[in-house]
């Protein structure tokens, strides 16, 4: 896939750099979250970024700045986010970290997305910030793939099994690729499982791609590549595997749900 | 990730910023003096380098230890060392502030200055310790290792708070040109900085070739 990911490869370092485009950040922005090799590509650009700061002229700032500063965390409260819980029944908090002045931008597409998760019985909702850099345009595009998402035609949505209630996973089949919003699966231990979503067939169950759940909040993400015959399903699968690869059929299944269209 | 990278600091530093970053999102106030103490000449480095103005430089520095007082928890989301994320957010807001405040004019003559300075050295506002020393001459010396436009991209990106699109009407070079030259740019620096095994100055999360 190395070539093909080229492209995003160069985003990586620029979106690490604060050098993009706006249309080539806002690009970025929807395809890192399902993406661990441009996560990594940026996280060893902030390192090489880091070091690049040591061969600056060390400086002094004033000694007001350091009082400056006190006064100002004195009289500043700090941020209270619930260390995400298991099992989320509290109502969501609009993301905390958007700067101030560009909230009244950001709300009316929390609202709407909140509306649209409400609509479809999702009972949470709320998207956390990734990283400082993502803030708002990761944020906005996140909340955006994700209404697209949740709203797709050809969504399935799949019930967490062996349990009534609301689905726990909403996936929709694209050319290529799967995207997964995940809205209601416990957080899994990524160093040593790995969630697969499979598509079930005449010919028994497919895996189609692995992802990792890192928070009870809703996440996008896309998984698999290249993937062909996604029309031929008539049924998609999410199990909870041992270790981190797919193997060749589910140990313990999760959640199912039936494509209606 | 095994990360030993500080900014001219010592490895067993990071040990240390963890511990700071704790007591921070502990509550404790006293906690940001330390952050401040350990961080401040760097951040002040890099951010009157992009700002080339003082008074900016430190509003910058105040918005970020505050906002890291604030919402300690954005650390957690990002990955590697505490120094690399406190200087990539010190970066990142001062190049916002220098995108909002700075005159053309002055950006123009900032540009010739970063080209005339492709490896930039200078002289130093505070005698740097032996460590320091070392490790900026790791930097250099591996910045040495890049072609010059591979540098000039990098540099202008990095040290000017250019985008790709600036980058490339200032060197006159196609976009796709720039973005590839810093893609493999950062690759060589990883490479020269990181050693084989990632046994040196960083630690090893860049992902191999080929690997998903």
């Amino acid at each position: 896939m190395s070539a093909d990911h080229q492209q995003y490869d160069e985003l990586a370092v620029g979106w690490a750099l604060h050098a993009l485009e706006p249309a080539d950040e806002a690009e970025f922005a929807r395809h890192l979250p399902g993406c661990a090799r441009c996560a990594g590509i940026v996280a060893e650009t902030t390192e090489v970024m880091g070091a690049m700061a040591a061969d600056l002229p060390q400086a002094e700032p004033s000694e007001a700045l350091g009082a400056r500063l006190r006064e100002a965390v004195a009289a500043t409260e700090q941020v209270h986010r619930p260390t995400a819980p298991r099992e989320v029944a509290a109502p969501p908090a609009v993301p905390a970290v958007v700067p101030a002045p560009r909230r009244a931008r950001a709300l009316p597409l929390a609202l709407a997305a909140a509306a649209v998760a409400a609509v479809l019985g999702l009972g949470i909702w709320n998207i956390g910030l990734r990283s400082e850099q993502a803030e708002l345009s990761s944020t906005v595009a996140e909340q955006q793939d994700v209404v697209d998402a949740l709203l797709s035609p050809d969504r399935v949505e799949l019930d967490p099994l062996g349990a009534d209630g609301r689905p726990v996973a909403t996936v929709v089949p694209r050319d290529g690729d799967i995207e997964v919003v995940t809205h209601g699966l416990s957080v899994n231990d990524a160093t040593s499982t790995t969630y697969v979503v499979w598509g079930v067939g005449d010919d028994g169950a497919k895996p189609l791609g692995t992802f990792d759940v890192e928070q009870s909040q809703t996440e996008l993400r896309t998984v698999g590549s290249g993937l062909t015959g996604l029309d031929d399903y008539p049924q998609y699968a999410i199990s909870l595997e041992p270790g981190r690869e797919a193997p060749s059929d589910p140990t313990e299944v999760v959640a199912t749900g039936q494509v209606t269209s | 990730m095994g990360a030993v990278t500080s900014p001219a600091r010592r490895p067993d530093d990071a040990a240390g910023d963890a511990d700071v970053m704790r007591r921070i999102r502990a509550g404790d106030r006293t906690a940001v003096d330390d952050l401040y103490a350990r961080f401040r000449r760097p951040a002040f480095a890099l951010a009157r380098r992009i700002l080339a103005d003082d008074a900016l430089a430190e509003d910058v520095l105040q918005e970020v230890f505050l906002s890291v007082w604030r919402d300690p928890a954005a650390f957690d989301r990002a990955r590697g060392s505490v120094a690399s994320w406190l200087l990539a957010v010190v970066h990142h807001k001062a190049v916002d502030s220098v995108r909002r405040e700075e005159s053309q004019r002055r950006r123009q003559a900032q540009a010739e200055d970063e080209m005339a300075l492709d490896a930039p050295t200078a002289t130093r506002d505070v005698e740097d310790d032996a460590w320091s020393r070392v490790v900026a001459e790791q930097v250099r010396t591996a910045m040495g290792v890049l072609s010059a436009p591979q540098r000039e991209a990098l540099t202008l990106a990095y040290y000017g708070g250019y985008t790709q699109r600036e980058v490339a009407a200032l060197t006159g070079t196609p976009l796709g040109t720039v973005k590839t030259r810093m893609l493999t740019g950062m690759r060589r620096l990883k490479q020269e900085l990181g050693g084989p095994g990632g046994a040196g100055a960083l630690g090893d999360v860049w992902p191999a070739e080929g690997r998903q």
